[in-house]
């Protein structure tokens, strides 16, 4: 798949503070999450994507075009900032209306495609009532409602869920997945792991300005030799599984959670591993309650990347 | 296991206010005034009068010096008197130059608080509005008083010092209290007149404008009526010519309009009431958006 | 001009246009414009109390056509077309800062320059309102009697054109401050009632470099006499030459704004 976003060499310092360094990405369609805590230099990212920034060295390209101050390109990108500001004396009719017409569309147009964004973000009700008057979780959806009221085809959303409730930050997902199955690009950052989690698999992990790890969720984990793979067992015979672990070159490690009642297992080929299981609980006929990967989790990859 | 157990006691004692709590207010705006660009470059520029005042203080007391300067035996202008401080007070570029003081570090006090939501913050602190308002007020206070209480004491204290004796406090005991009077009016006046503008609205540009044009509008508004009527009792319109009232009634001058000073001073006075009336009112904790 | 370029010219215009609808129906809703309206009817009030006073014999008889030309007219001229366009001018860029709304207008298919044009458009036509409502009634109040007189209505064209230039003017000059500057207030004040002040007692060109020069050289040369205080030593400048150097100075700055926001980083602090 050919890349749609390119950076190359990425860098931005706000004086003497690193914002972001050498970054050198390709970014495909589909969702991609940007991951990383507070100040890591995701908003920094995106704004140097969306052209709100200037990079200090290197370049970023969508569609192969330069990205500053090429404002043609917005008419197919839209943008969720992070920063919670609007004009507040304007209705959320009013506000997703005038901005439509700054993409140029007929009256008709304008209205049909606010009264579509509006019914997505779940606004209609509200639409004419000032944005001062709104809560956070509404003006929070507003952002997003006018990021995608003129159906662009790439959509980057900077921490869109940041004040919505858990039933409002389902819709946001789900829509973000529609909009993926729509074959539209979704570049959206979090430093909220399960929500990047219920998102995508594939992410991009930015710590103190650098990127440490892009890709799959799960392949990234592989690649983290590091830190073997954890695996819990609760089972009716522990000490015996365990017997039969030692004699594996790839089982590193066994360990008994007397509290937990079970068995955890340190190894460095998951795969193997797992494919062992089933013979050793059939062959000994053990009972297995339960087997869970502690590790196998966004939390866990981002832990071990940034070195807690 | 219980909590005391664990070795937690219950406190009996009771809860007190902080002496001061209006103090971090004050003294984060003034720093915060300070690390402004080009404030201390404006704030030296309005220490230009102290500086020009005292100079003819020092010469006053030098005149044999400074004879080449002075035509014939006109010596009247360095006469230091009461007459001296007052047109050091009541001199338009001191108002002026006050008034840009307070565009800058006054503009943005509440506006700034309204803008970012920060009075919920205050408020969710054991601080009551009174002291919120005065410890804004005290920012203002702080650098007007350094154009005004502090140079006139100065002034006092150079001339007893440059005389080498008493004659200048014997002969007017009561000049000291009339600089700490005049100067706590004015000062309080432009306090309360500045944080009334400062809470009408939450864009500091805007504010600024308002304290400025208001001031200025003030007096074109008296030159215009006057223009027209020939009546000075237009002046009561100025803000600035109010303030010359009632500082020359202070310093036991002629006041420079025909016009009682009671009706300057409950202007000012009015003006200073109303102000605290409607920030009373516009600063709370929660704004009710209707 | 290629049709390329007509294209574009077009295109630019369209989103100029769009710009300055969504910022001309916004300013007025805004509460800062309801009080700018205020002040700028304050002239009207000013002249209902002269010509009250007048019926009832309490002011002397003026023409009220001397007092709209000397009084209304400085008062319009020397403080509040300055007030209006500093306040505007600087909110065309520094508003959008202040706010942290610039991203939703750089993230649409509209130029930065289209953006400055269609907001410095928007509140010098808002402003442009403003003073020529409070201009138009305070002069119909102050020659009521004489509102047959067709001659004087071409001194009110004249006058409301003049503060047309005038506000066209500034607002460029203080656009272009805004885009460049943090603190514009400050400098616009010492601009406004420092420089455009003091610079008019300094003889011979150095006049020339001042905007209300060119202003005070499209109305008639004042007459001494008690209102003189507000007019200062004028040596003017011929009409043509006037309006050119307006328009000169509108299209150099606002020129240089356009160029200034379009190149420059603005980084909203978050």
């Amino acid at each position: 798949m050919t890349a749609v976003i390119q950076t190359q060499n990425l860098s931005k310092w706000y004086g003497n503070v690193l914002g972001l360094s050498d970054v050198t990405l390709q970014i495909e369609p589909g969702i991609t999450g940007i991951l990383g805590p507070n100040g890591a230099g995701k908003s920094t990212f995106l704004k140097l994507i969306t052209g709100q920034i200037k990079p200090n060295i290197g370049r970023v390209m969508i569609h192969g075009q330069n990205v500053w101050n090429n404002y043609a390109m917005f008419a197919q990108i839209g943008f969720c900032p992070e920063q919670d500001s609007f004009y507040e004396e304007l209705t959320g009719w009013q506000f997703l209306t005038n901005l439509l017409k700054l993409h140029h569309f007929s009256p008709e147009d304008i209205n049909a495609k606010a009264e579509i964004a509006l019914d997505i973000v779940e606004l209609t009700k509200d639409k004419d009532r000032v944005i001062r008057s709104y809560s956070r979780g509404m003006r929070q959806r507003l952002k997003v409602g006018q990021a995608i009221a003129h159906d662009p085809n790439i959509i980057i959303l900077d921490e869109p869920l940041n004040g919505l409730d858990p039933l409002g930050r389902r819709k946001i997902i789900r829509l973000i997945k529609e909009y993926k199955g729509e074959g539209r690009m979704i570049v959206v950052s979090s430093h909220v792991l399960p929500e990047i989690e219920a998102m995508t698999n594939r992410i991009i992990l930015i710590h103190q300005g650098k990127v440490f790890a892009q890709g799959d969720i799960h392949y990234i984990r592989d690649l983290i030799e590091t830190h073997p793979h954890i695996v819990s067992i609760k089972c009716s015979q522990s000490r015996l599984l365990a017997e039969k672990f030692i004699g594996y070159d790839y089982v590193l490690k066994v360990h008994f959670d007397l509290q937990k009642k079970s068995l955890l297992v340190e190894t460095n080929n998951r795969d193997k591993f797992f494919s062992l299981l089933p013979s050793l609980f059939i062959d000994n006929n053990i009972e297995v309650e339960e087997i869970t990967s502690p590790d196998d989790n966004l939390q866990a990859v981002f832990d071990y990347l940034i070195g807690k | 296991m219980t909590i005391k157990e664990k070795g937690y006691t219950h406190w009996d004692g009771e809860l007190k206010d902080g002496r001061f709590p209006w103090w971090p207010i004050t003294r984060f705006g003034i720093k915060l005034t300070f690390k402004r660009k080009f404030f201390k470059f404006l704030f030296a520029l309005t220490l230009l009068p102290a500086l020009v005042w005292l100079v003819g203080i020092y010469i006053s007391e030098r005149l044999e010096d400074f004879s080449f300067m002075v035509r014939g035996d006109q010596t009247d202008f360095l006469n230091v008197n009461p007459s001296y401080f007052n047109t050091y007070f009541t001199n338009d570029f001191l108002l002026f130059m006050m008034i840009m003081i307070l565009v800058f570090c006054g503009a943005g006090l509440i506006s700034d608080d309204l803008k970012h939501n920060a009075l919920q913050l205050y408020f969710a602190r054991p601080l009551k509005k009174q002291d919120y308002l005065f410890g804004k007020a005290a920012v203002i206070f702080f650098f007007l008083f350094i154009l005004t209480l502090v140079p006139g004491l100065i002034f006092i204290l150079m001339k007893l010092i440059f005389a080498g004796n008493f004659k200048f406090i014997n002969s007017y005991p009561w000049l000291p209290l009339s600089i700490i009077v005049y100067s706590t009016l004015l000062t309080s006046f432009f306090a309360l007149y500045t944080l009334l503008l400062s809470s009408v609205g939450k864009n500091r540009r805007y504010v600024a404008i308002l304290i400025f044009g208001i001031y200025i509008f003030s007096d074109i508004f008296y030159g215009i009526f006057y223009g027209i009527f020939r009546s000075q009792y237009f002046s009561l319109l100025s803000i600035k010519v109010n303030l010359q009232q009632v500082g020359a009634v202070l310093f036991n001058q002629r006041t420079p309009q025909n016009v009682p000073w009671l009706y300057s001073l409950l202007i000012i006075l009015g003006i200073c009431v109303l102000s605290g009336l409607f920030l009373n009112k516009k600063v709370k904790g929660v704004e009710i958006i209707k | 001009m290629t049709q390329s370029d007509t294209r574009k010219f077009s295109f630019f215009l369209q989103s100029a246009k769009d710009v300055f609808v969504f910022f001309f129906s916004l300013a007025k809703k805004v509460r800062k414009t309801k009080i700018f309206f205020f002040i700028s009817f304050l002239p009207v009030f000013m002249a209902f109390v002269v010509k009250f006073s007048q019926i009832f014999s309490l002011a002397r008889n003026i023409e009220g056509i001397y007092i709209f030309n000397n009084m209304i007219m400085m008062f319009y001229m020397q403080f509040l077309i300055l007030i209006l366009a500093l306040f505007y001018g600087t909110s065309v860029s520094s508003e959008e800062l202040e706010g942290k709304t610039l991203t939703y207008l750089t993230t649409r298919p509209v130029s930065k320059s289209a953006i400055i044009i269609g907001k410095y458009l928007a509140y010098t036509g808002l402003v442009i309102i403003m003073t020529t409502l409070g201009v138009v009634f305070s002069f119909l109040v102050l020659n009521l009697n004489e509102l047959y007189e067709l001659s004087l209505y071409k001194i009110l064209l004249r006058d409301v054109a003049v503060l047309g230039l005038g506000l066209m003017c500034y607002t460029a000059f203080f656009t272009f401050v805004g885009t460049i500057l943090k603190r514009s207030i400050m400098f616009g004040l010492v601009f406004s009632f420092g420089w455009e002040n003091v610079i008019q007692y300094f003889p011979g060109s150095t006049q020339k470099f001042t905007i209300v020069h060119y202003l005070k050289s499209l109305l008639p040369s004042p007459s001494t006499g008690r209102f003189s205080f507000l007019l200062f030593r004028l040596e003017p400048s011929s009409t043509g030459n006037s309006v050119f150097m307006l328009f000169l100075i509108t299209g150099v700055f606002l020129g240089l704004a356009c160029i200034l926001f379009t190149f420059k980083e603005y980084i909203m602090e978050d």
